[in-house]
């Protein structure tokens, strides 16, 4: 990889500082923030499979889900029976110590992350052949089937949901919890952040843009599309199974459709962020996430009841005014500054111009 | 700096200004307001009995208001609600449950609509010792999780139709029953199937079938069509009000003749008055009903909320409403017995609460769930075409026998 330029630089380090420092500046908004992360990682590597491979998944939050309830089983199952836990009106109480808890969630969240790739590399050796809007539907299917069939496992408490571990009691300081979720979901966000970067500067990235632009000829060039299709959707898999397992310890509690396998939320959410932002690109996804909270936590406040309609109406907006997203808006407009912004040679020949 | 970049400085400092000066905290307590928050059901798959409860916490304020609000210090406050609304999503209410405690900055919260919803808001408030009084959380597993700031007006749900299979029994002869029963995956049904269980145990009776049901209950076919050819003693049918209506609506369709069939959220759902003469004599568990003989100063009796309710927004008071009403009446009196908005001796106010009120007596257990009410079950019967809910246990309020078994179909008109 090239170097990372000096405008970059300064960029990357202006946006960890305000990152790093956001949790104190705005202290009211922390969970705001960190719900805020976890939508940027979800848009991010949609787009990876969605946008860059054109393999569009509204199955993502199968592993968003799968992240969840995992996290939470290995923080449980490390240290207590989990059936004992989740046992529906289980009158036995388990209190976590302050290491169990954090051991739990950094063991839980480990795994949470390598399941779900694994589910997704063999999930995806029987589902990636299909194309275009069999693939979007099957995928569909598969979020709603991990719902209904969670939905009935009484060891993750089926109906009744699943409580995850409160946070220990011992830490006094109740701003605690909310900064350590944040400094966890920004973390994850800057871990995503920075292979989706490096994605983006490699030959695999040319791959996955070839597999989206034409199939068949890049199978014909001899790539094994098979195995790169995979590949990125098990990219896709980690780190929606980290944003899941962060998730679920923040919310505290888990529901198999409500909240967990989430489809028609945060499943349709992840997508129409990265395409609110322009998928394909870098920056979209991320654009996309940020504004489409903004929207979110704004407006929801004041329609009240009518938030749906307003999400309705900014949908069909996108799709009709900004149908290559926000980026590919801009790109079209000012095709020169994203010369500068995407392509290195290209940027410098620019500013020779000038 | 090229100007994208510029733009996008701009931008984010913006939003940094914009943000960090809306996000100092406005006081609980001012201009001689009280402001609770709660996260409400208005959309989604709650949305009917989210607007019950929301429409019970209304009136409630308006009443007390209206009587002189609540006295604390020799001063008079007057209730005002912060409402969000949840989207019947677990998710989306404990963030709301954050946001109206650390952005708004409220103080004291009503609960929302359902187990599952203040399940998911329980721990917020306990983590910022937020007193929370919840009017449809029954579900018994938020009372053995050690809550301190929660407090029930309702009984748990496990009680809802424990009754009902006693009676069955007792209508068997004292021999014990054949039990269909099929639940919503959902918290609160899910607890009512352990009261069956647990009454199932009791009397040695037998379940024969024990189906889930999807949310978002559209149809419980397949159900009933293993009740029609395994002819169960007692169906017990349980989610909430799309429940109800889908349990009557299919087993009228289906013509499924069953001797007793119980269900809950029979008066949420206006059974009576949706479904007419298809929905006679169905067992209702209850946690209130108008003709019990509680009565307070705010309300009177039972009789006179319900005339007031239908007056203000049209309809019969479910005991949704009911109980989303006592719960303001519990925090009124509450803050009037501490005498001081200090979280803390607000909160040891309401552990000691003993009270009645139009809705039944309450006084709250170690776990915070309502311990002095019990519940009650209503039959829906008719006169012609009108049909009406009528009690029929406990024997104490009981207006009507409870009418056993159910006719088949064949005999129905």
């Amino acid at each position: 990889m090239e170097k990372v330029k000096q405008k970059d630089l300064i960029l990357y380090s202006g946006l960890i500082i305000l990152g790093l420092a956001a949790p104190y500046l705005f202290s009211a908004f922390k969970v705001q923030l960190t719900y805020l992360c976890v939508l940027i990682v979800l848009a991010m590597t949609w787009n990876l499979q969605g946008g860059e491979m054109g393999y569009n998944s509204f199955g993502n939050i199968l592993f968003y889900g799968l992240g969840m309830y995992l996290t939470a089983s290995v923080q449980v199952g490390m240290f207590f029976p989990l059936a004992e836990w989740t046992e529906s009106g289980g009158e036995k109480t388990f209190v976590h110590t302050t290491a169990q808890y954090f051991q739990g969630i950094g063991v839980g969240l480990l795994v949470s992350a390598i399941i779900p790739a694994i589910v997704a590399g063999a999930i995806g050796y029987a589902i990636l052949g299909l194309r275009g809007h069999y693939f979007a539907i099957c995928t569909l299917g598969l979020g709603i089937a991990a719902g209904e069939i969670a939905g009935g496992i009484e060891i993750i408490g089926a109906g009744q949901g699943f409580t995850t571990p409160p946070f220990p009691a011992e830490i006094v300081d109740v701003e605690a919890r909310g900064k350590f979720f944040y400094f966890l979901s920004f973390f994850v966000l800057v871990l995503a952040f920075v292979f989706v970067k490096y994605i983006y500067g490699s030959r695999f990235r040319l791959i996955l843009n070839a597999i989206r632009d034409n199939e068949d000829k890049a199978e014909a060039m001899g790539i094994q599309t098979m195995k790169y299709k995979i590949v990125g959707w098990m990219v896709s898999a980690f780190f929606c199974g980290l944003a899941g397992g962060i998730m679920g310890g923040l919310i505290g509690y888990i529901d198999s459709t409500d909240v967990a396998f989430d489809g028609r939320e945060m499943g349709v959410f992840m997508v129409l962020m990265a395409i609110l932002g322009g998928k394909g690109t870098l920056w979209g996804p991320i654009i996309g996430a940020t504004l489409f909270h903004f929207f979110k936590e704004g407006l929801w406040t004041f329609i009240l009841g009518w938030q749906y309609v307003a999400l309705g109406v900014l949908i069909v907006v996108i799709v009709i005014y900004f149908p290559e997203g926000l980026m590919g808006w801009l790109r079209e407009k000012y095709p020169e500054r994203f010369g500068e912004v995407i392509d290195e040679k290209d940027r410098k020949s620019q500013v020779e111009l000038k | 700096m090229n100007k994208l970049a510029k733009l996008f400085i701009t931008f984010v400092s913006a939003i940094t200004l914009a943000l960090a000066s809306i996000s100092s905290s406005f006081a609980k307590v001012e201009d001689g307001m009280i402001v609770l928050g709660s996260a409400i059901s208005l959309t989604g798959k709650y949305s009917s009995n989210g607007v019950h409860t929301q429409n019970g916490y209304n009136l409630a304020v308006d009443r007390i208001n209206k009587m002189g609000g609540v006295k604390v210090g020799g001063k008079s406050y007057k209730f005002e609600i912060i409402y969000y609304d949840d989207e019947s999503n677990p998710k989306r209410a404990a963030q709301l449950a954050e946001r109206l405690i650390k952005q708004d900055g409220v103080h004291y919260m009503l609960g929302p609509y359902s187990s599952g919803l203040t399940k998911a808001i329980a721990p917020v408030t306990e983590k910022y010792k937020i007193p929370m009084v919840e009017a449809n959380g029954a579900s018994r597993s938020l009372f053995t999780k050690g809550y301190k700031y929660l407090f029930a007006v309702l009984s748990p749900a496990n009680q809802y139709l424990e009754v009902a299979i006693d009676l069955a029994v007792e209508k068997n002869g004292g021999k014990p029953v054949k039990i269909a029963q099929a639940f919503e995956q959902d918290a609160f049904s899910q607890d009512v199937r352990l009261g069956i269980l647990d009454a199932a145990k009791r009397t040695g009776s037998k379940i024969i079938i024990d189906d889930k049901l999807p949310k978002e209950l559209n149809d419980m076919a397949a159900t009933l069509a293993k009740v029609k050819a395994t002819k169960p003693d007692v169906l017990v049918v349980s989610g909430h009000t799309k429940g109800a209506l889908t349990a009557i609506r299919q087993i009228s369709e289906m013509k499924v003749d069953v001797p007793m069939l119980a269900m809950t959220h029979c008066d949420a759902a206006k059974l009576s008055k949706q479904h007419g003469k298809k929905s006679e004599y169905a067992l209702c568990a209850s946690q209130w009903h108008k003709n019990l003989s509680y009565k307070d100063k705010f309300f009177g009796t039972g009789k006179k909320y319900d005339k007031d309710f239908k007056k203000e927004f049209g309809y019969a008071p479910p005991y949704q409403s009911a109980e989303s009403s006592a719960a303001l009446l519990v925090f009124k009196d509450a803050f009037e017995r501490a005498n001081s908005f200090d979280r803390d001796k607000v909160r040891d106010a309401l552990k000691a609460t003993e009270m009645q009120t139009f809705y039944g007596n309450i006084k709250f257990g170690p776990g915070g769930q309502n311990t002095a009410k019990p519940m009650i079950l209503f039959q829906v019967r008719c006169k012609g075409d009108v049909c009406e809910n009528k009690v029929v246990a406990p024997t104490k309020w009981a207006s009507d026998k409870f009418f056993h078994p159910i006719p088949p179909w064949s005999e129905r008109g």
